[in-house]
C-alpha cells in the first residue's frame, strides 16, 4: 500500500482520536491547528467532490491572463499596472452545486463557463498577488491557500527565484507535493536555450525544496503555447474527483508531523510491573510516613498493651488502667467517612513525600516529550493536593486487624479471678473465724492447717501472692502479644496506603503515559 | 556631558565599537531584528561613513541594485558598451558584485577604503562574496558603477550582500520592471533609502513600450507618495537586445546623467553629502532602536532573575516554615541539650512531659495543632529531606516560568530535565550543611549550658533552702519523732533540683532552638542561594552588561556633538 492510499477517513479518525486525548492535557498550539484542520475537513467534506484549483503567483506572472486563456473569456481583468488582481475570481464548469463550495470560499465574483466534458467538476480560481505592496491580498492569498485543493503556482522567468515565493509558500508545502502544479509563464519571453535552462534551474530549485514530485510547466498564455498540455493536466485531476481528498490527506499529514513533534518516541512502552511495584514501594515509604501509620501503629500497641494488662492484671489494682483513655480509640479511626484526630503531618513528612512523588514522576515520564511531562507534572500537582484527605481516610476506613481476646488472656484473666476468689474465701473464713472468736466459738469449727499454717490465711496470701505473680508473668506476654498486633495492624495500613500510592498517585500518571502512547499511535497512523 | 568632543570619525568608531559589544543574547521578541539592525550600521560605518568622510572627493560610488530578474547586469553592460558583468536567463544572475569604474580609479577601490571586509578580484568572476573589479575607459573618471546582487530572490546571501553594497553607496541607481515594481521586498528598500536620505535613481527596465506611459505615471505617483519624489526615474522598454545590451536610444538618458554628474565637482558633492548626511542623521534613529532592544535585553534578564529569585525565595521561606513548626528544631536541642546535662532516662521523660504539657496549652490558647512529634524520626534525614524537597520545588518553578518569559526558553536549551532538579552535588552539600548545622548546635549548647548549669544550681540550692525551712518547721512541729522532715529533706533535695531543671531546660532549649533556627536558615540560604546562581549565571552570561543602552545612547550623543564641532 503506498503512503497516499490509506484512505482519507482514516487518518481523519486518527487525527480526530490524536486530538481528543490531547485535550486538556496538551498545551501547545499545534493541537489547536489540528482540531481546525479537522473542522474545515468536515466542512470541506460536505460540499463534495469538485476540484477547486487556484492559480496563485507574484504581481505580473500573467496569472489573469492564463485564467483567462483557461476560462475561454475576459473573466478577470489583466493590467499593465501592479499590483493587479485584489479580489479572487472563479471560474465554474458545469457543476451546478458548486455555489455552497464558493460560498464556503468566499469567494463572490463567479463565473459560469459552458459545460466541457473534461472539464467538469473544475473551480478554477484566479487568486490575488502574494508579493506586492499591499498587504490585504497577501492575506486573501494566505487564506485560501489553506482551502483549494489543487494549487498551481504561476511563475516567470524574471521572478521564479522570488525569495517571497519559495521561501514563503513554496517550501512550506513540501509534504503538498501531490496537490502542487507549477507553471512558468511567460516563457515567449525566451529563445529555445534559455527556457531550456531557465526550466532546469526552475527544476533544480523545487527539488531542493523537497518538491521533485512537482510537475513544472512550461506555458505562454499570450501565444497559448502549453496550455492546452496545462488544460490536460486540469482535466486528469479533475476525472480523477480525488484532488480534495488527496489536499485533505496531505494536510493531515502535515498537521500529523506537527504533532508527532510531541509524540514520545517509540521506546515509551507503558511502565513494567517492577518498576511499578519500585515505584509504589518508594511512594508507599513516604506516604506512610505523612499519614501517621507510626503513630496509629504506636497507639495500637499501647491500647493492646493497656487491654493486655486490663484482662490479665492482679484484679485488685487493674481497674485503674481503665480509668486511662484508650490510646486507639482518641484517634478516632474506623470511620473513613470522618476526619481522624491523628496530627497532621510534619514538614519532614510532607518533603518526603514530594520527593518521592517526583522521583514518580520521573519513572513514569521517562522517553516523554516536554509537553507530556508538563502534564504530568500538573496532574501530580492536583494529586498531591488533596493526598492528605485521601491518606486520612485510608488510613480512618483500614481494619487494624482482628481484636479477640487470645485464648490465653481469658484463661489468665480467669485464673486471676480464681484466685482472687480464693483469697476472698479466704478472708471471709477469717472474718467468720474473727465473728467466731467474738462469740468464743473458736473450737466448735475446726480450723485445717497446712504445714502447721492455718488454711484460711494460706489461702488469702496464696491467692493474693499468686496473683501478682501471675499478672508480673503475663506482662512480658502481654507486651509481646501488643508488638505482634501492632506490627499485623501496621502490614494492613501500609498496604492501604500503597493502595492510595497506586490508585491516587500512580494511576493518574500512568494514564497521563497510556495517553501518550495513545496519542502517538494515533498520530502515527494519521501521518503514515 | 563632560567628555571631550571627539573627532568624527572617532565617534563613529567608539559608536561601531560599542554595536560590537551590544549584548543581543536572549531571545526576545525583538532581537534578531535589532541584531541585523546592528550588524548593518556596523558594516555601514566601515563600508560606507568611515571611507567617505575620511576622503569626501574619493570618486562616487554608484551601486546598481534591485530586484532579481530585473535587468541590472544589462543595465550595467549597456551603460559601460562592454559585456563587464554576467546577465543571463537564470535568477538569480548575479552572484559576486561587479564593480566598473575609470582605469584611473581602480586604486581607489582596490584597497581596504571602501568595502574593507570584502575581497578584490581582477580578471574572471571571483566567487560569492568577493568583489570584481573591472576598468573600463567607458566610465568617467569620479565614478564607479557596482553591479549589485539581487535583493528579493532565495539566495539569502546575495540579500544580505545586497543590503551591504547599498549601505555602502553614495548613490543608489535602483532597478525594477513593469512586473516588479509594486512588489513590496523593493519598496521596502526604498523606504529604507528615504528614511536614510540616499541619493537615488530609479531605472523603471523592461516595459512594455505600449504601457510606457500608463506603467511610469503609476510609479511616479507611488514614489511621490512615498517621499521620493526628488528620485530621477528613467524608463527602459523592453526590447530586442543588441548582443546583449539594451538599444541604444534606451540608455542614453541614464548615461547622459551619470556622466554629467561625473563631471560636475559640485553637484557630485552634493550627492555626496546627501547620503553621507542622511546616513549619520539616521544612525541616531537605528541606534536607538538598538539600544531599546538591549534595554528589553535587560528588562527580560531582570524578569529572568525575578523568577529564580522568586521561586527561591518560596523555598527559602518553606525550609523556615518547616523549621519553625517546632518538632524538627527542638528535638535536635532537646535531644543535644539532655546528652550535655546528661540526665537519666526519667529526666528525659519529665523534660518531654513539661514541654508537651506546654505546646498543649500554647496550642490551645493559638488554636495551633500540635505537631505530631516523632523524635525517632532520624532527624538529620528530615532536615535534608525539606531542604531537597523545596530546592527540588523551586529549580521546577524556576524552569517553568522561564519557558513562558522572553529568552527564557532559549536559556534553558535543552537542559530542562538537568536544570528542574537539584544540581547533582546538591544532596551532598545539603548533608554536609547539615552535619555542621548539628556541629553548631552542639557548640551552642554547650556555651549556652555551661553558664545555665550553675544557673540552675543557684535556683536550685534556692528550692534547698525553702526544702530546709520546711524540714525545721516539721522538726519542730514533730519534736523529731517521726521522721518526716528526712523524708522531706530528700524529696526536696531530689525532686525540687529535677523539677526546675526540667522546667528550667525547657526554656533554655526554646531559646536555643531560636538560634539553632537562625543558623539553619542562613545555612539553607547559602544552600539556596548556591542552586540560584545556576540559573543566575546563564542570565548573566548573555546579558553581562546591564549599562550597555546607556552607553549606546552616550556613544549616539557624542557623535550629534562631534558632528555639531565640526560642521
Amino acid at each position: 500500500m503506498s503512503r497516499r492510499d490509506a484512505p482519507l477517513a482514516d487518518r481523519l479518525a486518527a487525527l480526530r482520536e490524536a486530538v481528543e486525548v490531547a485535550d486538556g492535557r496538551l498545551e501547545v498550539p499545534e493541537v489547536g491547528r489540528a482540531r481546525a484542520l479537522l473542522a474545515k475537513a468536515g466542512a470541506r467534506a460536505a460540499l463534495g467532490d469538485a476540484t477547486v484549483v487556484a492559480l496563485a503567483g507574484a504581481t505580473g506572472s500573467g496569472k489573469s491572463t492564463l485564467f483567462n486563456a483557461l476560462s475561454g473569456g475576459e473573466v478577470s481583468t489583466p493590467g499593465v499596472r501592479r499590483p493587479t488582481t485584489g479580489v479572487a475570481h472563479a471560474t465554474v464548469w458545469g457543476e451546478d452545486g458548486a455555489d455552497p463550495l464558493l460560498d464556503w470560499l468566499e469567494v463572490p465574483r463567479r463565473h459560469r463557463h459552458e459545460p466541457e466534458p473534461a472539464l467538469d467538476g473544475l473551480v478554477l480560481l484566479d487568486l490575488p498577488d502574494h508579493d506586492s505592496v499591499k498587504l490585504e491580498h497577501r492575506l486573501e492569498v494566505d487564506r485560501l491557500v489553506g482551502l483549494v485543493d489543487v494549487l498551481a503556482w504561476v511563475l516567470d522567468p524574471e521572478k521564479y527565484a522570488d525569495a517571497a515565493v519559495h521561501d514563503r509558500y513554496l517550501a512550506p508545502l513540501a509534504g503538498h507535493a501531490g496537490v502542487l502544479l507549477v507553471v512558468l509563464n511567460q516563457v515567449d519571453r525566451l529563445d529555445a536555450a534559455a527556457e531550456a535552462a531557465c526550466l532546469a534551474d526552475l527544476r533544480a530549485l523545487l527539488d531542493r525544496e523537497g518538491l521533485g514530485a512537482v510537475p513544472v510547466l512550461a506555458v505562454s498564455a499570450r501565444t497559448g503555447r502549453g496550455v492546452a498540455e496545462l488544460r490536460g493536466e486540469l482535466a486528469r485531476r479533475v476525472t480523477a474527483r480525488r484532488a480534495a481528498t488527496d489536499r485533505l490527506a496531505a494536510d493531515v499529514r502535515g498537521a500529523a508531523a506537527a504533532l508527532a513533534e510531541h509524540a514520545a518516541a517509540d521506546g515509551a512502552a507503558p511502565l513494567g510491573r517492577r518498576e511499578r511495584e519500585r515505584v509504589v514501594e518508594d511512594l508507599g515509604d513516604a506516604l506512610a510516613a505523612a499519614a501517621g501509620v507510626h503513630a496509629v501503629t504506636a497507639a495500637v500497641e499501647r491500647s493492646a498493651h493497656r487491654d493486655g494488662i486490663a484482662r490479665t492484671g492482679w484484679p485488685l489494682v487493674r481497674w485503674t488502667r481503665k480509668l486511662r483513655p484508650d490510646p486507639l480509640e482518641r484517634l478516632h479511626l474506623g470511620d473513613d467517612r470522618a476526619r481522624t484526630s491523628l496530627p497532621p503531618a510534619g514538614p519532614a513528612e510532607l518533603a518526603g513525600v514530594t520527593t518521592a512523588v517526583r522521583r514518580a514522576r520521573e519513572v513514569v515520564g521517562e522517553g516523554l516529550p516536554q509537553a507530556w511531562r508538563d502534564d504530568l507534572r500538573r496532574t501530580a500537582e492536583v494529586t498531591e493536593a488533596d493526598l492528605a484527605d485521601r491518606l486520612d481516610r485510608a488510613v480512618a476506613g483500614t481494619d487494624l486487624g482482628p481484636d479477640r481476646v487470645p485464648l490465653w488472656q481469658r484463661a489468665v484473666g480467669g485464673l486471676q479471678w480464681l484466685l482472687a476468689a480464693v483469697a476472698l474465701a479466704g478472708a471471709l473464713w477469717l472474718l467468720v473465724l474473727v465473728v467466731l472468736g467474738f462469740f468464743q466459738l473458736d473450737d466448735v469449727v475446726p480450723l485445717p492447717r497446712v504445714e502447721g499454717l492455718p488454711l484460711p490465711t494460706l489461702l488469702v496470701a496464696g491467692g493474693l501472692l499468686a496473683g501478682l505473680l501471675l499478672a508480673v508473668v503475663s506482662r512480658p506476654l502481654v507486651a509481646l502479644r501488643a508488638r505482634r498486633r501492632a506490627r499485623a495492624a501496621e502490614r494492613r495500613l501500609r498496604a492501604a496506603v500503597d493502595v492510595v500510592a497506586e490508585e491516587d498517585v500512580l494511576e493518574p500518571m500512568a494514564e497521563v503515559r497510556a495517553d501518550a502512547d495513545r496519542f502517538r499511535s494515533a498520530v502515527d497512523r494519521a501521518r503514515k | 556631558m563632560t567628555t571631550p568632543t571627539l573627532r568624527l570619525p572617532d565617534a563613529l568608531e567608539a559608536l561601531r565599537d560599542r554595536l560590537a559589544d551590544a549584548p543581543l543574547g536572549l531571545a526576545t521578541p525583538d532581537r534578531d531584528t535589532a541584531r541585523r539592525s546592528a550588524a548593518e550600521v556596523t558594516h555601514q560605518i566601515d563600508d560606507y561613513l568611515l571611507p567617505r568622510l575620511r576622503d569626501l572627493g574619493a570618486p562616487l560610488l554608484t551601486v546598481v541594485g534591485g530586484s532579481t530578474g530585473a535587468g541590472k547586469s544589462t543595465l550595467v553592460n549597456s551603460l559601460v558598451g562592454a559585456p563587464v558583468t554576467t546577465a543571463g536567463v537564470l535568477r538569480p544572475t548575479t552572484r559576486s558584485p561587479v564593480l566598473v569604474c575609470a582605469p584611473a580609479d581602480l586604486g581607489a577601490f582596490s584597497g581596504d577604503r571602501v568595502l574593507p571586509g570584502l575581497p578584490r578580484v581582477t580578471g574572471a568572476a571571483g566567487g560569492p562574496g568577493t568583489v570584481q573589479l573591472v576598468g573600463s575607459d567607458a566610465v568617467p573618471p569620479g565614478l564607479a558603477l557596482l553591479d549589485a546582487p539581487d535583493v528579493d530572490s532565495v539566495v539569502e546571501s546575495n540579500r544580505e550582500l545586497a543590503g551591504q553594497l547599498l549601505a555602502a553607496a553614495d548613490l543608489w541607481v535602483f532597478v525594477t520592471t513593469a512586473a516588479r515594481y509594486a512588489d513590496a521586498v523593493p519598496w521596502d528598500l526604498l523606504r529604507t533609502a528615504q528614511e536614510r536620505g540616499t541619493a537615488l535613481a530609479v531605472v523603471l527596465d523592461r516595459v512594455p513600450p505600449e504601457a510606457a506611459a500608463e506603467v511610469a505615471a503609476d510609479l511616479a505617483g507611488m514614489l511621490d507618495r512615498a517621499g521620493l519624489a526628488g528620485a530621477r526615474l528613467f524608463v527602459v522598454e523592453e526590447r530586442a537586445l543588441v548582443e546583449g545590451r539594451l538599444p541604444e536610444d534606451q540608455v542614453a538618458p541614464l548615461r547622459a546623467w551619470l556622466h554629467a554628474l561625473a563631471a560636475d565637482q559640485e553637484a557630485r558633492a552634493a550627492v555626496v553629502r546627501q547620503t553621507l548626511t542622511g546616513a549619520l542623521d539616521s544612525l541616531e534613529q537605528r541606534v536607538a532602536g538598538i539600544a531599546s532592544a538591549v534595554d528589553g535585553q535587560t528588562r527580560a534578564a531582570g524578569a529572568l532573575h525575578a523568577a529564580a529569585a522568586a521561586a527561591y525565595a518560596a523555598a527559602r521561606d518553606g525550609v523556615d516554615e518547616g523549621v519553625r513548626s517546632g518538632t524538627l528544631l527542638r528535638g535536635e536541642v532537646l535531644a543535644r541539650w539532655q546528652e550535655f546535662v546528661g540526665t537519666g532516662e526519667w529526666m528525659r521523660a519529665l523534660q518531654g512531659q513539661v514541654s508537651r504539657l506546654r505546646d498543649r496549652v500554647v496550642s490551645a490558647i493559638t488554636g495551633r495543632p500540635t505537631p505530631a512529634d516523632d523524635l525517632q524520626g532520624a532527624l538529620e534525614n528530615s532536615v535534608e529531606r525539606l531542604l531537597r524537597a523545596e530546592a527540588d520545588r523551586a529549580a521546577e518553578r524556576t524552569v517553568t516560568t522561564w519557558r513562558s518569559l522572553p529568552g527564557g526558553a532559549d536559556l534553558l536549551a535543552g537542559d530542562d530535565r538537568e536544570l528542574e532538579q537539584v544540581s547533582p552535588d546538591f544532596p551532598e552539600a545539603a548533608a554536609a550543611q547539615v552535619r555542621d548545622w548539628q556541629g553548631a548546635v552542639l557548640d551552642l549548647v554547650r556555651s549556652e549550658g555551661a553558664d545555665k548549669r550553675s544557673q540552675a544550681r543557684i535556683l536550685s540550692w534556692g528550692v534547698n533552702g525553702a526544702g530546709a525551712v520546711v524540714m525545721v518547721a516539721v522538726f519542730a512541729h514533730t519534736g523529731g519523732l517521726t521522721g518526716g522532715e528526712v523524708a522531706v529533706a530528700g524529696g526536696t533535695t531530689a525532686l525540687g533540683q529535677r523539677v526546675l531543671e526540667a522546667v528550667f531546660g525547657d526554656a533554655a532549649v526554646r531559646s536555643l532552638a531560636d538560634r539553632a533556627r537562625e543558623d539553619l536558615q542562613s545555612r539553607a540560604d547559602e544552600l539556596m542561594a548556591y542552586e540560584q546562581a545556576r540559573f543566575d549565571q546563564r542570565v548573566d552570561g548573555v546579558v553581562p552588561d546591564a549599562a550597555a543602552a546607556d552607553g549606546l545612547r552616550a556613544a549616539v550623543r557624542d557623535l550629534a556633538t562631534a558632528r555639531r564641532t565640526a560642521a
